[in-house]
């Protein structure tokens, strides 16, 4: 399976081989240096404002008690409902010249020249703002998990040693949630390297934009790899790094036994005011803001909301969102379980590298699965271009191939938490690996398996690149129905199928919430 | 096994349905107004018209990865040097119609593909700020005195492209890398945005001129973007670059017949029902392009501004797609982001 995942991916090192091109010549000479340190500060912004949003709000409503903690405990989640490039409509739409922001001055202070004075919320920063806000989602949900399930022990210990909460939370609480964190921040982080629609919106060019460029304006798939190739090195370098930090570490809480029902800190006076506002901050920020600049539009120009086929919209959507969702949690479970069996140095090695399918855009994926296919077919031995390109079928596999990091990243980390000699125990009592499978692992992998399918449903509901080229015909999603509108410049009729998609999207958040967040 | 068996019918027949009297349009022209024209179509003629839209290479690429399999008949996108590099690679084949050679200008087809209906990219000004010379030209652009005053989106932009490949058709390729040079010093911001973005940059004051396509100064005119951009837009006016020489640049959107389409007759009565007044009517009034057939007045918004403008033919479209590339490499040689 992770031979499948990893094909396209090869294909992409191979291409490197290739011979060089004009364009990247040209590029070398001139943009690569600008395009990849682009790239850099994109990922480090993102990054790093990710890791402050998720951690610092996950530790808040983890550990603490403050007026509106039950509510911010989920509504946080909803930032994933709303993608990157609707946040980037949204951004663009508010603080551009006569725009949102422009006409909000004018109702409340009469006509004035309001231009000069709202900032430009654009370019760079614009992405950075964007990403960071879609996807800090990521590292919240995981790290609050972990937060949740960590041992009373360790944070006992804390306190016997005498360390103030402030080192409690940096020499033991943060150290012991890495795995979740690093899972959640390396999601963002292949998701920062592959996004396009983003940085393109906000004419951004980043390595990504190159790849695309030498792919549109040279035709040059030779240079397009090979910067593939280069945003992939990026990648493993990051795996790299993660994996050989952990090496010396192993991460197991000691068994869900001495699990105690933690009471949280009450918080009092001036701190739990700055923890209230931190989070009304970040739920205004991530969720409220694009979904009332939509709502806005949607009620302004209500003739787009009337010609929307809603229903077959939403057929369409959820229908690619049951069989992804089915049949990446499946395979996650077989590659992760083989991996813990076996403990095969190979296949821990290809699981690693078929996850990287995450940080190779999705255009860029769905023409490798095309070329693919089409050298398969041209072997004559079934129509394989009918059965896979143009088809839901052939879509479920390229949003197999870019999200299998998402449900193997989620799994393993859910394993990593349950101890080996659980297994050990199991087998000793003689239960048969296929039954310590569906005994032992599958009710405490139960919580992740939820989680993952959130994950992976919101992503395919997002989805654009892949679905626009792949998709049968006459058939549109919420995502390419915004997509269609914003590409003909009317943002305002893409109001209507995003805030539907961002809707469907949280309703789907809600409705598992109650399992992720429940505290038993 | 048998269960797969079964999603795998199941799959199947969910998308590889096909009707013997229709057509399949891969589409990077996508605008909501060509959905409701395909109906009227449908309505006429009983052929059933379905789409995929996309982004224009992605489609390309999907089309022609998929060879003799690909069942789509016909390619509709904006630009003609996107056309033209798509004939190139031959993904087109010829369309025998005396009706389309009839209607459209012979500047704007080849025998391969069909300009469905036309734009200009004019520079952009504010009257009560600036008044340009009656005899600037895109040339004149790059003159050092119109330092900081220009706004024009990224090289990436097709338009651009399109633009650049006709001046390279115009004064080579030399001329053109240092018109690049110089349209890049004269820039007032770094290329960021759309089209409207640009005008929208001139009318908050950023710059003096923007290059920009015709339509979308009626996109904000119509009132679609709100009353805000509306009541700024009717402070910018167009003006119509290079009428002492070649004329203004023109561009098309348009399709053609694909090579391997299954239903070429109907592919290429859908083209001919483009071509017809009712057609032009309906594009014209929703998407504020120029007509491409003689009889058919634009839409008010547009046809305000003059219609008696020189356009440049002298220039063919279809070279457009030959010195796009070339365009490119000098504008990012330029210095233009």
């Amino acid at each position: 399976m992770s031979l499948l995942v990893a094909l396209p991916i090869v294909t992409v090192f191979f291409g490197f081989f290739e011979t060089t091109s004009d364009y990247f010549l040209l590029l070398k000479n001139t943009f690569l240096l600008k395009y990849i340190s682009n790239s850099i500060l994109l990922l480090v912004g993102v990054l790093l404002l990710s890791f402050l949003f998720g951690v610092g709000s996950a530790y808040c409503v983890s550990f603490y008690d403050f007026p509106g903690v039950n509510f911010f405990k989920w509504a946080l989640i909803l930032s994933f409902a709303v993608p990157a490039y609707i946040y980037a409509y949204s951004l663009t739409a508010f603080f551009e010249n006569y725009g949102t922001a422009f006409s909000i001055l004018t109702y409340l202070f009469g006509t004035y020249e309001y231009n000069s004075f709202i900032p430009k919320v654009d370019g760079l920063f614009g992405s950075i703002i964007s990403i960071s806000f879609s996807l800090f989602g990521y590292v919240y949900v995981l790290s609050r998990a972990s937060f949740y399930y960590q041992s009373q022990n360790l944070i006992d210990v804390g306190k016997n040693l005498g360390l103030s909460s402030k080192k409690t939370f940096l020499k033991i609480i943060l150290p012991s949630a890495r795995p979740a964190i690093v899972a959640g921040l390396s999601l963002v982080a292949m998701e920062t390297l592959s996004d396009f629609g983003t940085v393109s919106f906000f004419s951004i060019s980043t390595l990504t934009t190159a790849i695309y460029n030498a792919w549109i304006a040279f035709d040059d798939l030779a240079s397009a790899n090979q910067l593939s190739f280069i945003l992939l090195l990026f990648i493993l370098f990051l795996f790299f790094i993660e994996n050989f930090s952990r090496k010396r570490a192993r991460y197991h809480s000691p068994s869900r036994g001495s699990f105690v029902n933690r009471p949280k800190i009450k918080l009092t006076g001036i701190k739990s005011i700055y923890a209230t506002s931190f989070c009304v901050i970040l739920f205004f920020c991530s969720f409220l803001f694009p979904v009332l600049q939509m709502m806005y539009w949607t009620f302004k120009f209500p003739k787009y909301l009337q010609d929307l086929n809603f229903w077959s919209l939403g057929y369409n959507t959820l229908l690619l969102v049951f069989l992804s969702c089915a049949l990446m949690i499946v395979f996650a479970f077989i590659a992760n379980y083989g991996n813990r069996v076996t403990k095969s140095k190979f296949l821990e090695v290809l699981t690693t590298f078929s996850v990287s399918g995450y940080a190779i855009p999705g255009v860029i994926l769905a023409v490798a699965f095309i070329t693919l296919v089409s050298y398969l077919d041209s072997l004559d031995f079934v129509n394989f271009k009918s059965m896979f390109i143009g088809t839901v079928f052939g879509l479920v596999i390229v949003y197999f191939v870019r999200f299998f990091a998402l449900s193997s990243n989620g799994i393993k980390s859910g394993y990593l938490k349950i101890n080996q000699s659980m297994d050990e125990s199991a087998y000793l009592l003689g239960y048969s690996k296929f039954k310590t499978f569906t005994k032992v692992h599958i009710p405490y992998l139960r919580n992740s398996v939820f989680l993952i399918s959130i994950l992976i449903s919101i992503e395919i509901i997002k989805e654009l690149p892949i679905t626009l080229i792949l998709r049968p015909f006459n058939f549109e999603t919420f995502a390419t129905t915004a997509y269609i509108y914003a590409s003909q410049d009317l943002l305002e009729a893409a109001a209507a199928p995003s805030l539907f998609l961002i809707s469907i999207a949280s309703i789907f958040i809600l409705f598992v919430s109650k399992y992720i967040l429940s505290d038993n | 096994m048998r269960l797969i068996i079964i999603i795998t019918i199941f799959f199947i027949n969910l998308s590889g349905v096909t009707f013997s009297k229709e057509v399949n349009i891969f589409s990077a022209r996508h605008y909501d107004s060509d959905v409701q024209l395909y109906e009227k179509f449908t309505a006429k003629t009983g052929i059933k018209v379905k789409v995929v839209s996309g982004k224009d290479k992605a489609l390309q690429k999907r089309i022609i990865e998929e060879g003799e399999d690909c069942v789509a008949d016909l390619y509709f996108t904006a630009d003609a040097g996107r056309l033209g590099a798509f004939q190139e690679k031959g993904a087109f084949q010829r369309a025998n119609s005396k009706a389309l050679k009839k209607a459209i200008p012979s500047n704007f087809r080849s025998p391969y593909w069909f300009g469905i209906a036309k734009r200009a990219r004019v520079i952009y000004y504010n009257p009560s700020r600036t008044n340009p010379p009656s005899n600037l030209s895109y040339e004149d652009l790059a003159d050092p005195k119109y330092k900081g005053k220009i706004v024009i989106r990224k090289s990436n932009n097709v338009y651009n492209q399109s633009l650049v490949a006709s001046l390279i058709a115009n004064n080579g390729k030399k001329k053109t890398a240092e018109w690049a040079k110089g349209l890049v010093n004269n820039m007032a911001r770094k290329p960021k945005g759309n089209d409207r973005a640009q005008i929208l940059a001139v009318a908050a004051g950023e710059a003096d001129y923007a290059v920009a396509n015709t339509y979308y100064i009626a996109l904000m005119l119509s009132g679609k973007k709100g009353t805000e951009q509306q009541a700024a837009a009717k402070k910018i006016k167009p003006f119509f670059p290079n009428q002492d020489g070649r004329g203004t640049h023109m561009n098309i959107s348009g399709g053609g017949v694909l090579k391997h389409a299954p239903n070429k007759d109907n592919a290429i009565k859908l083209l001919e029902f483009l071509l017809t007044k009712e057609a032009q009517e309906h594009i014209v009034n929703n998407t504020f392009e120029y007509p491409m057939i003689e009889g058919v007045e634009p839409n008010k918004l547009i046809a305000q501004f003059g219609l008696g403008f020189k356009q440049d033919l002298k220039t063919k479209v279809s070279k457009y797609g030959k010195n796009q590339a070339d365009a490119l490499k000098i504008m990012t040689e330029a210095g233009w982001e």
